[in-house]
């Protein structure tokens, strides 16, 4: 104990590590000594960015070599050494590279003191003023389990974010210790200034706030107005299970055909054989076993431009920024009567919408997804949504009562029942059988 | 100069790979063949070296840098290195230094102008019964004094 401190600085009120600092833990509960070392402190780098999400203290570090290790063994990348030797030896990386691995941001969590802090949650709020939910990564079709990390005692710092920052959860069998970067520096969304926060009805050239019960009215009267054919659906693989079983019974109830949730990004993801897949959203798989792919996309806004869909309901895309052209998706927009657009933040292809319902993003709420492999796995509210935001669950059970005069659910939890006792692949799963470790849907299951 | 190994350097290379169980056991001796074939060890021998062995540069970087025998930066033509430890320190080994210090103009650690002599001190090389004594490249000399310094350091090429 005595030994590691010899060289440390005593920077703990400054240091981002503290509350969370093995070193701190150690000496509270071992050491507590004065301290008996005369000589000055070998001094090293400070704040040196070894990438784009790491910066290095090595003045605090005590060379325990598990970033070293990370960097060998689970990224196999290898950039991190330990330089120098005895007490001058240091953490870094060979002249003029840098630490860019996709996953680089794990090695401030394996480090156990302040050596190695993250950029972006650097000198945002003290952790101790965090409070911490169970999730899951929404960022692709793996399904990393996370924590999220939420500021709410201290609403003055960190600008005022609610999600300060994403930590990996343990689960053994879909993503061990580990998240990739993009998952982790992925919820600016939550808190972004472009969050829808009210429902929205544009008639003209101007934008109204109207409550959700006249939104329900409003949508039910319009979803009523169309025959089947005259409405397409574009669902999104972003929604849990519980959002697309009861959008499924929706659109069954009205016996419409045009539905599909497969729209392909701009950007093709790139993929590899560790955490990250190509498939950017969390759902695919859920919304192919609901049966929400039933038609295809591309057709439904192909009929939409031709005027032969009428009332065109989009969920969570923008489809302008996707990889059809964006003259073609412009005319179906312009070419349908009413556009409806469902999603947690304003996009281009929100501008054009006739009603906009807003919608909870995940740490608002809670539910289930289903990763490609086939693992169910639960996430948990961490709080309030934004404004008026609701769960699409709830918005789509409103809809429910409001068209088919069908009971509304109160809880995530009963249209999971629903959607277990309805899907097969589903069957025989609940919440509690799930837990906090994911269920694998039933065998013999597309 | 191209920073690559001859042909019968390499076979010296698969040579010292053999000699042990893990081939990583070789760096070390490869290393020193890099620094005498290039001169001293730059961060581009480091990356030629890590590719002998399947290493990334930081590990070749690690290595180079916990010993004290690699020479990061060119050095000159002969390296003087002198003992300073107890027994050297006892019969006079600061009167050497001080003297090789002001007579070729350079600090320890340095390297003359003209690339003739780099100048270091060590601890103990084994060879207490000669102290004063110091290395000059592969060769000991002892009972040193300040003239027999002065003639040896003239006599450097």
């Amino acid at each position: 104990m005595e030994f590691h401190l010899i060289n440390h600085p005593l920077d703990c009120p400054v240091c981002d590590q503290a509350g969370e600092c093995w070193l701190q833990i150690y000496y509270m509960k071992h050491g507590l000594y004065e301290p008996r070392m005369t000589d000055d402190k070998v001094h090293k780098p400070k704040a040196v960015p070894l990438g784009p999400h790491v910066i290095l203290d090595a003045e605090r570090c005590i060379l325990c070599s598990r970033c070293v290790r990370f960097c060998d063994e689970v990224t196999r990348t290898g950039e991190l050494g330990i330089f120098g030797r005895g007490d001058r030896s240091e953490i870094g990386l060979f002249p003029g590279t840098e630490l860019a691995n996709k996953y680089s941001g794990n090695v401030v969590d394996i480090c156990p003191v302040g050596a190695l802090t993250d950029r972006d949650f650097r000198f945002q709020v003290r952790v101790w003023y965090l409070e911490s939910q169970k999730s899951i990564c929404p960022g692709c079709a793996r399904g990393c389990n996370i924590e999220v990390h939420v500021n709410r005692r201290r609403p003055h710092h960190a600008q005022g974010r609610r999600v300060v920052r994403l930590k990996p959860r343990f689960n053994d069998a879909v993503n061990k210790w580990w998240i990739c970067d993009e998952g982790r520096y992925g919820y600016g969304f939550v808190d972004d200034p472009s969050r829808l926060t009210a429902p929205l009805r544009r008639v003209g050239g101007k934008t109204l706030d109207v409550s959700w019960t006249e939104m329900f009215t409003l949508v039910a009267d319009g979803l009523r107005r169309y025959t089947a054919d005259e409405i397409g659906v574009i669902a999104s693989p972003k929604m849990s299970n519980e959002d697309l079983f009861l959008l499924e019974r929706l659109v069954d109830g009205l016996g419409v055909r045009a539905v599909d949730y497969r729209v392909p990004p701009a950007q093709p993801g790139d993929q590899d054989d560790f955490l990250i897949r190509a498939d950017r959203n969390p759902n695919s798989r859920g919304a192919e076993l609901i049966g929400l792919g039933r038609s295809d996309a591309r057709a439904i806004l192909n009929a939409a431009r031709d005027r032969r869909i009428k009332c065109l309901w989009v969920f969570h895309h923008d489809l302008l920024a996707s990889a059809w052209p964006e003259g073609e998706v412009l005319d179906a927009l312009l070419g349908a009567e009413t556009v409806i657009f469902q999603g947690t933040n304003a996009n281009a292809t929100s501008a054009h919408a006739h009603l906009t319902l807003p919608a909870a993003a995940y740490p608002e709420r809670e539910g289930t997804y289903t990763n490609f492999e086939g693992r169910v796995q639960r996430f948990r509210q961490a709080f309030e949504p934004l404004g008026q935001a609701l769960a699409d669950w709830e918005s789509l059970g409103c809809l429910l009562q409001a068209v088919q005069g069908a009971g509304r659910p109160s809880r995530a939890e009963e249209c999971f029942r629903a959607l277990a006792a309805a899907v097969p692949a589903y069957a025989g799963l609940s919440y509690r059988s799930i837990g906090d470790g994911g269920q694998m849907i039933a065998t013999g299951s597309p | 100069m191209p920073v690559e190994f001859t042909r019968e350097q390499l076979g010296e290379v698969t040579r010292l790979q053999r000699l042990y169980p893990d081939r990583g056991g070789a760096l070390l001796p490869v290393l020193h063949l890099a620094q005498e074939v290039f001169g001293y060890i730059s961060e581009d021998v480091e990356k030629y070296v890590g590719t002998l062995f399947d290493l990334g540069p930081a590990h070749v970087h690690e290595v180079v840098t916990f010993y004290t025998m690699y020479f990061r930066r060119p050095r000159g033509r002969h390296v003087l290195s002198v003992c300073h430890n107890l027994s050297c320190h006892l019969m006079g080994a600061q009167e050497i230094i001080a003297h090789l210090t002001s007579r070729l103009g350079i600090e320890l650690g340095e390297t003359t102008d003209d690339g003739r002599i780099t100048l270091l001190t060590v601890e103990c090389l084994c060879a207490c019964e000669m102290a004063p004594m110091l290395q000059v490249d592969d060769r000991y000399e002892g009972h040193l004094t300040v003239e027999k310094v002065e003639r040896l350091v003239d006599r450097l090429a």
